[in-house]
């Protein structure tokens, strides 16, 4: 009797241990609640205790900017910011996301391999930020529209719908184009090529010292490449090649641009596929630096990146933008930039918008821009100073400035732009495909993309 | 009689709080894998679109998960075969013969297996990178500096080059198990075997094997299951996939299709059909392999 009493006892504690642990959980979320809503309350009673939730994806430029402009931010307006601030910024907000609870403001740009923002545009997920243009920036007497850069906010990437309304605002920018070494060009007195023809010429002088013409990092770093080529190709028809226009990609111009590509990958040092990962990628920007690469597509970053790697003898980082397609035709450089947006289920819209617009004040642009990150805000480029001003001002030296990227369409389930026009240049170097069937592979995407064009 | 009920109580007190934990955290999120595969998800909103089964229809017109099977089989099949027969072979070696240093290559063939994938792959990266590397160093000697081989670059060599990496990796994990089992093995069957006449090739065929055939048995369900899971180690850390997605495997393409194209959903249908696959193959393989036990 008292063994049954026993093991009676036993398996109640036991049964009881399973329910107490249980319950933990389901009495935490309403007291994650009850922490939550109190903000909120006191907002209602109390202007300066509004929130707003920052997440913010730590690139090259540190996480301190983002505490000093959260802190200024403070200061300037009395709401408190709570600030995220990672690397693997999506593996730190996605738990918190999928059950419920969203950042109000995030920076993340486009084309990350998580594809984070991908997915919200995909899925009509934005907060509309157009009148964020009208806001005043909170310690200034100015309005965000009197600051942004022509250009930045009527673009593909910003009006992902097409429809005028603007839902992702660009941050930092850098010029993308080809890197060399100058040094090397001033050594052996070759001139930079201005036209894809003197490229080949200027590829066959080199290829008898042993240098290859071309290399790149990875094949991602394509679309920057190819969305400043097709600009200078197709013209005034790059905004429906964008679009994905019915046969955009059996015309003169995309011949001319897949002949390019084409000559282009006889012309890579033979070895840079092998390195095109995300392991190895700096080896083949060691190419450039070692003299045994000419040119090689990237953004300024990249001179940090190679900060401290070992380099030929006089080596000198030279930029320029992409060699013109016919002569004395458009030369292009693509703006890469990042953006910031707010998700759709975000709480705090209104102080999540005066967070944006404060994020073009003098006083935060001056805190990016000591780490080198700049905006497009009128006349920053001006105060640049040493090699950064020959980056930002390559604009003012001709090149035209190339912003837009293909229209968002809905989730394709296995076809990505990246697959479609980046990834085969790995194929075409090697020689596992040809260029007739990478153009097959375009031109057959490109009406699957146009089928799943977003409709807003 | 009412003895009975109590201890049936009480063994359901005691067995409740693992089923429930197994239903909770095994059985419900696997029939959730099955159910998202059924829906359009982005993965982060409320929306869900169900489509029945269109994503499955999707992945069986696709080429690249096509070749992301094909990917997979080939990996199960050589790094299986090579690998059972290496850890077979050097674990005959070191149990039955005496040789100088034998503790020494235990350790050796066991080190791989305590490193992490990601040193592994960098470890690799360095043999095979195409100018400085290792293996190309050493070809160089009888085939000149001409033409690299691009041991990750090129599409037709990328996924042997993987192969390698995993070999490397398992064959001296699975090399201990068969030794901890053939040395269980009675000595008196060698030297009776040796009176006969046998030599070693006969004795590990028709000694050493059959004895251990259980533990072989074992491990190769183990080991399908975990080339699975591993090839998607590799292939993520040591080339994600490319070039141009011709060294994806199940998982690799499964995680890039549900966290980087939005198409959570598309996602769930590999894993799917993946989990299918995983669980005939080692029915399968348990059946085939299936012998009485030799009991001694």
């Amino acid at each position: 009797m008292k063994k049954k009493l026993l093991s009676a006892l036993l398996s109640v504690a036991m049964v009881a241990s399973l329910l107490v642990g249980c319950g933990g959980t389901t009495t935490e979320a309403p007291a994650e609640e009850a922490t939550t809503e109190a903000p909120a309350e006191e907002a209602t009673t109390e202007e300066a205790a509004q929130v707003v939730k920052v997440a913010a994806v730590e690139t090259a430029y540190g996480a301190e900017i983002w505490t000093k402009v959260a802190a200024e931010f403070e200061a300037a307006t009395g709401i408190k910011v709570e600030l995220t601030v990672d690397k693997n910024l999506e593996d730190v907000i996605s738990p918190d996301m999928k059950a419920g609870n969203f950042p109000d403001v995030i920076m993340r740009a486009v084309g990350a391999e998580s594809g984070l923002t991908e997915t919200f545009i995909k899925d009509n997920n934005l907060v509309d930020l157009t009148d964020v243009m009208d806001l005043t920036v909170p310690g200034e007497d100015v309005t965000v529209a009197d600051k942004m850069l022509g250009g930045f906010t009527s673009n593909t990437i910003t009006q992902p719908y097409g429809d005028g309304k603007i839902y992702l605002m660009p941050m930092f920018y850098s010029p993308c184009g080809l890197f060399y070494n100058a040094g090397l060009f001033a050594e052996k007195d070759w001139e930079v090529p201005t036209t894809w023809d003197e490229m080949w010429a200027l590829g066959d002088k080199a290829a008898e010292e042993g240098i290859a013409l071309f290399t790149y990092p990875t094949a991602g770093y394509f679309d920057a490449f190819l969305y400043a080529l097709m600009h200078e190709a197709f013209g005034d028809n790059f905004a429906d090649v964008l679009q994905y226009g019915e046969g955009a990609w059996e015309t003169a111009e995309a011949e001319a641009i897949f002949a390019i590509l084409d000559k282009l990958a006889d012309y890579t040092e033979v070895t840079t596929p092998a390195n095109a990962n995300d392991d190895n990628f700096q080896k083949n920007q060691q190419l450039v630096l070692d003299n045994k690469a000419l040119f090689m597509p990237n953004g300024n970053w990249v001179i940090g990146e190679m900060a401290e790697a070992p380099r030929a003898d006089g080596f000198e980082w030279g930029f320029t933008a992409l060699p013109a397609v016919t002569t004395g035709g458009e030369r292009a450089s693509y703006a890469w930039f990042e953006q910031v947006w707010m998700p759709g289920p975000a709480a705090n819209v209104e102080a999540g918008k005066q967070f944006i617009a404060f994020l073009y004040s003098d006083v935060a642009a001056a805190i990016f821009a000591e780490k080198g990150a700049i905006q497009p805000i009128n006349g920053l480029a001006d105060t640049l100073e040493g090699d950064a001003k020959i980056y930002y001002s390559i604009y003012d030296t001709g090149a035209v400035a190339v912003l837009d990227a293909f229209a968002a369409t809905e989730s394709i389930e296995g076809t990505t732009i990246r697959g479609t026009f980046c990834d085969p240049i790995n194929s075409l170097v090697s020689g596992d495909k040809t260029i007739d069937d990478w153009k097959a592979q375009i031109i057959k995407d490109n009406d699957t993309f146009r089928a799943n064009l977003k409709q807003q | 009689m009412r003895q009975t009920k109590g201890r049936g109580a009480f063994i359901f007190c005691c067995v409740a709080p693992a089923i429930a934990l197994f239903v909770i955290f095994m059985i419900v999120p696997t029939i959730d894998v099955f159910r998202m595969s059924l829906y359009k998800w982005g993965g982060y909103t409320a929306n869900k679109t169900f489509v029945g089964l269109k994503n499955f229809k999707t992945l069986l017109g696709s080429e690249k998960f096509i070749r992301s099977f094909q990917n997979q089989i080939l990996l199960i099949v050589i790094v299986t075969i090579v690998t059972m027969t290496l850890a077979l072979v050097f674990a005959a070696i070191l149990t039955r013969e005496k040789i100088k240093g034998q503790n020494f290559f235990r350790v050796v063939f066991y080190i791989p297996n305590i490193l992490s994938v990601v040193i592994i792959s960098a470890i690799f990266s360095a043999i095979y990178d195409p100018n400085q590397g290792l293996l190309n160093s050493i070809l160089g000697i009888f085939r000149g500096d001409k033409d690299p081989i691009l041991w990750l670059g090129s599409q037709k060599i990328v996924i042997y080059s993987i192969v390698i990496a995993m070999i490397w990796q398992a064959v001296g994990y699975y090399m201990v198990m068969y030794m901890a089992s053939m040395s269980a093995v009675s000595e008196s069957l060698y030297e009776s075997a040796d009176l006969e006449g046998a030599g070693k090739v006969t004795q590990f065929f028709q000694i050493t094997l059959p004895l251990i055939w259980t533990n072989i048995r074992t491990t190769l369900t183990f080991f399908v299951i975990s080339t699975i899971n591993m090839s998607f180690l590799f292939v993520k850390a040591m080339t994600n996939g490319g070039p141009d997605s011709a060294s994806h495997v199940f998982l690799s393409y499964m995680y890039q299709e549900a966290y980087t194209n939005s198409s959570y959903g598309y996602g769930m249908a590999i894993g799917a059909v993946v989990f299918t696959f995983s669980f005939a193959l080692s029915a399968i393989l348990n059946a085939v392999t299936k012998r009485d036990p030799i009991e001694l």
